[in-house]
């Protein structure tokens, strides 16, 4: 479970990112956060795992404070805590398999992952990680190698492999193409089912939201603006997240 | 119709007084320095008549070999050190993967504090308490190494892609994994290439340290300039730019099939 | 959070034979350098460790005193022969930049009609760069006498291959377009070569000139070694009566005058590129 207390972020700019924002989230659930950009998703996703700060309030996870969590202890819980990112954040010249080891790298031994060295549990691991996505044959090959959806499904292979409990996806499919994009969220949906991964993901559109999520929490300005089911987010929701109405253009819902 | 102004008096100002200030540089030094272009000329002749007239007094060959292979492993020992040595350094200097402020600053500063001595000066110094011979030499140029790769590497580091490094933290990896698997990848052969060049360097400068007693060719130079030699100068000249000219060109090859 | 996902080890896919092949060379390459570098170490007529640890013990004690204070009496000694390696510095890297401003044409690639035309002109710098400036140095005092001059000779010729090489490398790296416009518009060679390649290669060589000044200026530093002026002379006078405290001095002179120099050679460099 993910509880949000009165957490507010003011960047070193000036800039109030969160104001104040409360929110609890149960084992297993699927949340969509929406907003245009600058609404503070990115903000309120990285406090999770104390990425970023927050400047006042706290985020707890299962009951222990991330935000107060010190060095060793941050770690453990990052561990445990998978992330993928916008632009996928692999090493461009390791391998896929490197890549997805490394999120092995919060929990095992210091001096022989330092060297290179995984035990066979971990290889293992890995490899299931990336039939699990699906891309099993590409384990040696370098990961600048892959087409944008196949990174990003090596992406979501690393953070399997931590076994975690909680993943965040910050905008995964905002550089994928609609059929990718929605490849990419039924895989993320399916495997966050099958292990009851609690799911925080930041998306853009709201008509991907309404597909994918089992609630939705839409933010304007730092602020929670709505909560609620997909059923809930009627359009005139949608106004109040974007500030304008929904139309033809921006509707991606069900593409492939 | 009115023509527009030619613009930014400003700018061709600063050209002026730039041009000003680098006259006004070149004709106070020459005058501190007794400097003059007609020195240049005799200089420029007096060079070359002794150059030509140095004949290579080929017996002292074999004497040179062993200082030359002792001129080799300082500069080779020199760099592996050195690079040991400054890879911790590296780090802790650059912003992204540094422990904190305060010790990224005193990280850097001591970096800069070290380049600002010359290799020679280094050896200079060591010798006399290190005690004539290799010893010095090696701890010079691993200092003077250590130096010129913290400085090249903290670039690269510096301008590695931060994503992989912000995923890497996101899964509670330590800082020292994080580098490894991150940052090592992305500057692998950028870094090779650069420890090749420092070993270019090293080379060139082990071959002159013996000048102040740190070992290799330098310590016959002394003495053939000491005996006033002037053949076994000669064919230490054409010894030593040989062995640059091969080892230059080995690390170009080398750096170029890297990059 | 159990995933049932891991199954037996016997069935990891095996790794294929070119990742296997550039292991193996990464851990011969660093066994390589690690076995090179134990047998130079035994080989190398190193001093006994103890008489090591007893020059240490020895001299490292008062080196360390002199050190912490510095003899502030030598301090004008130190201000005026810097000062005197800083204008041969000075000297040494205009000669070495101008001598190279045409030099470094003959060496590039796009201008003497591809990489076969460059070639003797890249020889003839390699040739130049590779001597040591200790030696060159060397050979001028032997030739025209001790003095500032011989270093400032030195450091110009040696920073002629060094300049020459990488003004090169910049006129190389030009953008093409504006000398094929000029060209198009009916201009000549004269013309492309001072609308076209001079303003565009102008601050890249005042800029690298200025990097070969803080280098020039750390080698005039040492060049007084073998007699070639400079603040070079003064320092092994004393470094070798183990006159400490006014080595200090002059290292403190030389660091500052050094660290200086670097400082704003790098703000001028940053804005002029």
């Amino acid at each position: 479970m993910i509880e949000f207390r009165d957490v507010q972020v003011v960047y070193p700019n000036g800039l109030e990112a969160l104001k104040g924002v409360n929110l609890e989230i149960p084992r297993g659930q699927f949340v969509v956060i929406v907003g245009l950009s600058g609404a503070g998703k990115s903000t309120l996703i990285r406090t999770v795992n104390n990425l970023v700060a927050p400047t006042r309030g706290e985020v707890l996870v299962d009951d222990r404070s991330v935000t107060r969590a010190n060095g060793a202890e941050l770690r453990k819980l990052r561990s445990e805590i998978g992330m993928i990112f916008q632009t996928f954040n692999l090493v461009k010249r390791s391998t896929v398999l490197r890549n997805v080891l490394a999120g092995r790298l919060g929990d095992n031994n210091a001096l022989l992952s330092l060297m290179g060295i995984f035990s066979r549990d971990d290889l293992a691991l890995a490899h299931a990680s990336l039939r699990r996505v699906g891309i099993p044959e590409k384990a040696y090959v370098r990961a600048d190698a892959l087409s944008g959806g196949q990174q990003q499904r090596v992406g979501i292979a690393r953070a399997l492999a931590q076994k975690p409990g909680i993943m965040l996806a910050d905008e995964p499919v905002a550089s994928l193409d609609p059929p990718t994009s929605h490849a990419v969220m039924r895989d993320l949906k399916r495997i966050s089912g099958e292990d009851g991964i609690t799911t925080l993901v930041n998306l853009h559109f709201i008509d991907m939201a309404r597909e994918y999520a089992d609630r939705i929490v839409g933010m304007n300005a730092g602020e929670i603006v709505f909560d609620g089911t997909p059923e809930e987010a009627s359009d005139a929701v949608f106004e109040r997240i974007y500030g304008r109405a929904i139309d033809e253009e921006h509707d991606i819902r069900g593409a492939a | 119709m009115e023509q527009p102004k030619a613009p930014a008096t400003a700018a061709r100002l600063l050209t002026l007084g730039t041009l000003a200030i680098i006259v006004a540089l070149l004709w106070v030094s020459a005058r501190q320095t007794d400097f003059s272009l007609s020195d240049l000329w005799t200089g420029a002749n007096d060079f070359f008549g002794f150059f030509l007239r140095l004949s290579p007094d080929w017996r002292a060959l074999p004497e040179i070999w062993a200082p030359l292979l002792e001129t080799l492993q300082i500069a080779y020992l020199g760099t592996v050190f050195g690079t040991l040595l400054a890879a911790p350094l590296i780090f802790l200097a650059s912003f992204n993967t540094t422990v904190n402020t305060p010790v990224m600053w005193v990280a850097r500063s001591i970096l800069t504090l070290i380049r600002s001595i010359p290799d020679l000066l280094y050896a200079a110094i060591l010798a006399p308490i290190l005690s004539i011979g290799p010893l010095p030499g090696v701890v010079a140029l691993t200092i003077f190494t250590m130096a010129v790769l913290a400085k090249l590497a903290s670039e690269t580091v510096e301008a590695v892609d931060p994503g992989p490094l912000e995923a890497l933290r996101a899964t509670g990896a330590g800082r020292n994994r994080m580098i490894v698997y991150s940052v090592l990848p992305q500057i692998s052969a950028t870094m090779t290439s650069y420890v090749l060049y420092v070993f270019e360097i090293n080379v060139r400068a082990s071959t002159v340290l013996g000048l102040v007693g740190a070992g290799g060719l330098g310590q016959l130079l002394n003495r053939y300039l000491n005996f006033f030699d002037y053949g076994g100068i000669a064919v230490l000249i054409i010894v030593i730019f040989a062995v640059v000219l091969l080892i230059d060109s080995a690390s170009i090859y080398l750096r170029s099939r890297l990059l | 959070m159990a995933q049932d996902t891991a199954p037996s080890a016997a069935t990891l896919p095996p790794r294929p034979a070119r990742a296997r092949r550039g292991i193996a060379l990464q851990y011969l390459i660093v066994l390589g350098v690690v076995a090179l570098a134990v047998l130079s170490l035994l080989t190398l007529d190193l001093p006994a460790w103890d008489r090591v640890v007893d020059g240490l013990r020895n001299n490292m004690v008062r080196l360390l005193r002199g050190f912490i204070s510095p003899n502030w009496e030598t301090g004008p000694l130190a201000v005026s022969s810097m000062a005197e390696t800083f204008f041969m510095a000075v000297l040494g890297t205009t000669i070495g930049a101008v001598l190279a401003f045409p030099l470094s044409f003959l060496a590039a690639g796009n201008l003497m009609g591809g990489t076969g035309g460059s070639y003797p002109g890249k020889t003839l710098l390699v040739a130049i760069r590779t001597f040591p400036e200790i030696l060159l140095a060397i050979i001028f005092v032997v030739a025209a006498g001790p003095g500032p001059t011989a270093g400032i000779m030195a450091m110009g010729i040696h920073s002629i291959g060094f300049l020459g090489k990488l003004f090169g490398d910049v006129i190389e790296s030009i953008d093409p377009g504006p000398s094929e416009a000029i060209r198009a518009a009916g201009g000549n060679s004269l013309h492309v070569f001072f609308y076209s390649v001079v303003p565009q290669v102008l601050p890249e060589f005042a800029s690298t000139t200025l990097y070969r000044f803080e280098i020039n200026l750390r080698a005039a530093t040492i060049l007084g070694l073998v007699g070639a002026g400079g603040i070079g002379l003064p320092m092994i006078q004393r470094i070798q009566f183990r006159r400490w405290d006014e080595v200090s001095m002059l290292l403190i002179v030389i660091v500052g005058v050094i660290i200086v120099v670097d400082a704003v050679s790098s703000r001028i460099r940053r804005r002029l590129v």
